[in-house]
């Protein structure tokens, strides 16, 4: 198809197909949900104790903690939800306390939280993961009682045709958590300091946006002459 | 100077303002601004997005995402930059992180509404498939050369690399394109 080797050849063969109709509406229409997911993160009530949050349900915004120290964890973890829902960041760093879990839902969530930020497994997944390969409805039940959704993200579980399964707080956030996620920026790199970061770490966080650059893979970050952050490490999986 | 380029150039002179003044306006929140943007580059956007990733829906993903991000964003526009470069960088950023997304998951897709056997379609896919197997650092920078004609110092302030960087990703990305095709 590139019959010579001249540049016209190539303007020619890349030319890419036109744009689908009503592209611009669906993009605006986008713009106008992501506004109310941000504002989520002020409504939700969080309890935490001195080993970390407990629980995480909508609500008026209230904390409750016993100490200091709990009411510092829960402060952050709002913080770093309302981060988490404006597409700022990729993981949470705040502890989780699971201590009101045992046993089965405890394995259950504890596989979730192994589930990469901006990808997704089956209920079926789970069931495998925990030794429980014919659970799979149980792990379902035991993801619906998620004390700290979110943040234990229980909603990159779907059902093996794909479809979205069950959420507590709503199959509307659970998909829009799942777009909110695929859109957000994992490797970003500072063009002023030659370091990628994972998206989140407290050194990407001041990278400003006209010197952020995202790529692919650390490879090809070292290949253009970038080096790894060593606070957040970020990695090749 | 013909006066066929003398148009061309206060053409592009003008797009230049208005870009800067669109960026300024959605930053300080005006919503019809933002609009007339998306407006004005989603096919651009569409083109690069769908030459990268050989798959409709996942374009429109990703310009979908761009468009978000540069709406959240554009209080971080300067204005040394290109309105345009800065739009590209965006761009390119998002287009190569769902790329990445998508590799780990370990699928290539190429939309079923290629796979038709049409000598045109055919031909998409070939050209789909030869980008889909450069790297996604070459391929963005192939693209920016070739389908939105960026020069080579707009196309190293949108990929945050240098010039020569650039040449060398070209001269490898159309050595290996070139190989690809032919067979």
């Amino acid at each position: 198809m590139i019959h010579g080797t001249h540049d016209h050849d190539f303007r020619s063969v890349l030319a890419p197909p036109a744009a689908p109709a009503g592209l611009a509406e669906r993009v605006l229409q986008a713009a106008r949900e992501r506004r109310e997911t941000g504002a989520l993160a002020l409504r939700f009530d969080i309890a935490a104790s001195e080993r970390g949050v407990a629980r995480l349900h909508p609500g008026k915004g209230e904390i409750r903690a016993e100490s200091r120290r709990a009411r510092t964890l829960a402060e952050r973890a709002r913080e770093e939800l309302s981060e988490y829902l404006e597409g700022l960041r990729s993981y949470f760093t705040v502890p989780i306390d699971l201590a009101a879990t045992a046993g089965f839902q405890r394995a259950v969530l504890e596989a979730a939280r192994a589930i990469p930020f901006g990808e997704v497994r089956s209920y079926g997944w789970v069931a495998e993961h925990i030794g429980k390969p014919r659970a799979v409805r149980a792990v379902g039940t035991a993801l619906g009682r998620n004390p700290v959704p979110l943040v234990v993200p229980c909603h990159r579980v779907l059902r093996s045709d794909g479809s979205l399964g069950g959420y507590g707080l709503g199959l509307d956030l659970k998909s829009r958590l799942l777009s909110l996620e695929r859109e957000t920026p994992a490797i970003v790199g500072s063009d002023t300091t030659r370091i990628v970061c994972r998206h989140g770490c407290p050194n990407e966080q001041r990278i400003a946006e006209r010197h952020r650059v995202v790529f692919a893979t650390i490879a090809e970050a070292r290949q253009a002459g970038y080096r790894r952050c060593r606070r957040c490490l970020p990695a090749d999986h | 100077m013909s006066q066929g380029t003398s148009t061309m150039i206060a053409r592009t002179r003008r797009s230049e303002t208005d870009d800067r003044e669109l960026l300024a306006r959605i930053a300080a929140g005006g919503e019809d601004a933002f609009t007339e943007l998306v407006r004005r580059y989603q096919r651009r956007f569409y083109g690069i997005a769908r030459r990268m990733l050989g798959d409709d829906r996942e374009a429109e993903d990703a310009v979908q995402t761009a468009f978000l991000r540069i709406h959240r964003h554009a209080a971080a526009y300067r204005e040394e930059w290109s309105g345009a470069t800065w739009l590209y960088r965006i761009l390119t950023n998002v287009v190569i992180d769902h790329w990445r997304k998508r590799r780990r998951l370990g699928e290539v897709p190429l939309s079923a509404t290629d796979v038709v056997g049409t000598a045109v379609n055919v031909e998409r896919v070939d050209v789909d498939r030869a980008l889909a197997k450069l790297p996604a650092e070459a391929r963005a920078i192939l693209l920016l050369c070739y389908v939105e004609e960026l020069p080579y110092a707009e196309i190293a302030r949108a990929r945050g690399i240098s010039i020569n960087t650039v040449k060398t990703q070209l001269l490898r990305a159309k050595g290996l394109m070139r190989r690809y095709l032919k067979r």
